[in-house]
């Protein structure tokens, strides 16, 4: 079993820059929702409901580390470690998506695995399993904008018959396609 | 670490990002254009968005997701033998390393023995894996490089090896055949031969594909000096396995930290220091070599007796059993009902898998049914080195740099 420590979402940071000093590489974050009391046993963290989990490993003496961060406050939040350890940014950028943890200090703190537009954070225990429904933003069919590109772009957005002729209106034009006309034809 | 600045990535998506994106800046020159996700090199769908200056990669910056299924939370919903055939779908060229960290974890925290034929059965298996994934890395890499006939000399073998899979597991990809306490089912009669014609064939099959690519001039010149990436780089960005490999670090969980059966066999772990694209490609190609080894000492030296712990509080008892022990029902109406429990407590355990460390984290509540499963996917962490190797080189090199990166987007989005 690696050792397991506690710091606090403060001495974070330092606490990170030291471990890196002291030879420790950086293998692993994320995130843990601790609402059901089972958990906070399993992990020996009461206080907070979010829990930040990082994995550290030392290439000479062989071992392992966890460390647990408590996330305080609402929005949940942590500092980041990402000036430290750069290949942390992905990990958190992971928890901050689907745990909703916010890391202070972090560039880009963007969703990586779900849409920029999505609502909640799926792994956290209030967010149910199935019998959700996918939030997802309809966007253009094309987008072209730069000069010297196809100019027949408009056309590629307007509906085709069976055939793949334009489908062409009382006043001449033809008719945007919609979402339903996207659809695969039968 | 620079990347592509975020409001610039806000504006292009605000601005719609359907089929491609593309911005023209006349005063600096420079061209972000949109990469993915569906393109034949990207290895999946895997979209990158591009800063050009003329041809040269100026900053590329991976945007993730498009595979994304949520594996980790589907975990919560399964029993912890459930779990097996949802963590197997993650990174599906190398499906053994994921069973073998989240069994091992299980384990770990039930504090369960595998006996010695289970543990060699599943080394020697992953080891297999092993082989099986670096011919998809191998094939791949020559596919991107020009040379198609390395793609289909690489998935002509791997064919034999699946076979084989097929043979012990009943599947050919998403197996779950490895289980909390050791393996489904013990190995099929005939095994042996299959395996000696296994480690026989690759044993020359290996020389044959470094007479196709290792010395061809083409190939030297798309890989040599292309993409390099230094010791301090990998370590930064969190990088492991063949990857970090190339560029010096010696390092390899199955030597460094032994699990399973690692401690008996002897192997040397490849290490060059030229960190480009062609010493990844040689790293992965030596490492066949040395896994054709283990998988040959396994074979030898494969223990008799139980291939998983036969607990009858984690393991179903044999069928035999059913008819005359009232006990032995009473433990498959349960096992089959509810599944066996596990202590509270958490645990991070980790293999080495073809793209590096492989970590499974999980937590029990003490209840029957994972409380949290993370996968630490090596794909994952391995892709952020794509930017610092794609830096200033060519369009053309970026995709050399992607292939020898040989990331799995099943493993890395999850």
């Amino acid at each position: 079993m690696p050792d397991d420590v506690t710091v606090t979402s403060a001495e974070w940071l330092d606490r990170a820059r030291s471990l890196k000093q002291d030879g420790w590489w950086f293998s692993d974050l994320c995130g843990v929702d601790l609402l059901h009391s089972g958990a906070r046993v399993a992990t020996g963290e009461e206080d907070e409901r979010f829990l930040v989990v990082a994995q550290f490993l030392n290439h000479k003496t062989k071992q392992r580390l966890m460390v647990h961060v408590p996330a305080t406050g609402e929005p949940p939040t942590v500092a980041s470690i990402v000036s430290v350890f750069p290949g942390a940014a992905f990990f958190e950028r992971e928890t901050y998506d689907l745990v909703g943890v916010v890391f202070e200090g972090h560039e880009n703190l963007s969703r990586i695995m779900l849409p920029d537009e999505w609502e909640g954070h799926p792994l956290r225990k209030d967010y149910g399993v199935g019998k959700v429904e996918v939030q997802f933003v309809e966007q253009p069919l094309m987008q072209i904008q730069a000069p010297g590109q196809s100019p027949r772009g408009e056309e590629a957005r307007q509906e085709v018959d069976r055939l793949g002729q334009s489908v062409v209106t009382e006043d001449g034009e033809g008719r945007p396609m919609s979402a339903a006309d996207r659809r695969p034809r039968t | 670490m620079s990347t592509v600045s975020p409001e610039v990535v806000r504006r292009l998506e605000d601005e719609g990002s359907g089929a491609y994106v593309e911005t023209f800046d006349e005063t600096q020159e420079r061209m972000v254009i949109n990469m993915g996700p569906v393109h034949p090199s990207t290895h999946g769908v895997l979209r990158l968005l591009l800063e050009l200056d003329g041809e040269t990669v100026m900053e590329c910056q991976p945007k993730i997701g498009y595979l994304h299924t949520g594996i980790e939370k589907e975990c919560e919903d399964q029993s912890w033998r459930g779990a097996v055939v949802c963590v197997t779908r993650m990174d599906y060229l190398a499906s053994f390393f994921e069973e073998q960290a989240y069994c091992m974890a299980v384990e770990q925290l039930l504090d369960l023995e595998v006996p010695a034929r289970g543990q060699y059965i599943r080394t020697m298996i992953s080891e297999l894996n092993r082989i099986s994934s670096h011919l998809v890395g191998f094939g791949t890499q020559g596919l991107d490089m020009g040379a198609m006939s390395a793609m289909f000399y690489g998935f002509r073998e791997r064919e034999v090896i699946l076979d084989f899979f097929e043979m012990v597991s009943g599947l050919r990809m998403n197996y779950g055949y490895f289980v909390p306490g050791g393996v489904w089912e013990d190995l099929p009669d005939g095994w042996e031969d299959a395996v000696d014609s296994i480690t026989h064939l690759m044993g020359y099959r290996i020389d044959e594909y470094e007479e196709l690519l290792s010395e061809n001039p083409v190939f030297l010149e798309r890989t040599r000096g292309i993409g390099v990436i230094t010791a301090g780089e990998i370590n930064e960005l969190a990088c492991s396995g063949p990857i970090a490999r190339a560029s010096g670090i010696d390092w390899d969980i199955r030597r460094d930290m032994p699990y399973e059966a690692y401690g008996d066999v002897e192997f040397n772990v490849p290490v060059r220091t030229e960190g480009d694209v062609y010493a990844r490609y040689k790293v992965r190609i030596d490492e066949m070599r040395e896994t054709v080894k283990i998988v040959e000492q396994l074979r030898a030296k494969m223990p008799d007796g139980d291939f998983k712990n036969m607990d009858p509080k984690i393991t179903h008892p044999p069928r035999t059993e059913l008819n005359r022990s009232m006990e032995a029902v009473i433990h498959h109406f349960k096992l089959s009902t509810q599944g066996f429990s596990v202590p509270p407590g958490e645990v991070y355990c980790a293999v080495e898998s073809p793209r590096g460390e492989l970590g499974c984290y999980a937590v029990s509540d003490g209840g029957t049914s994972p409380y949290r499963v993370h996968v630490r996917d090596p794909s994952f962490a391995n892709l952020q080195t794509l930017a610092p190797m794609a830096r200033g080189g060519l369009v053309a090199d970026l995709i050399a740099s992607i292939a020898s990166i040989d990331p799995i987007m099943g493993g890395v989005d999850r």
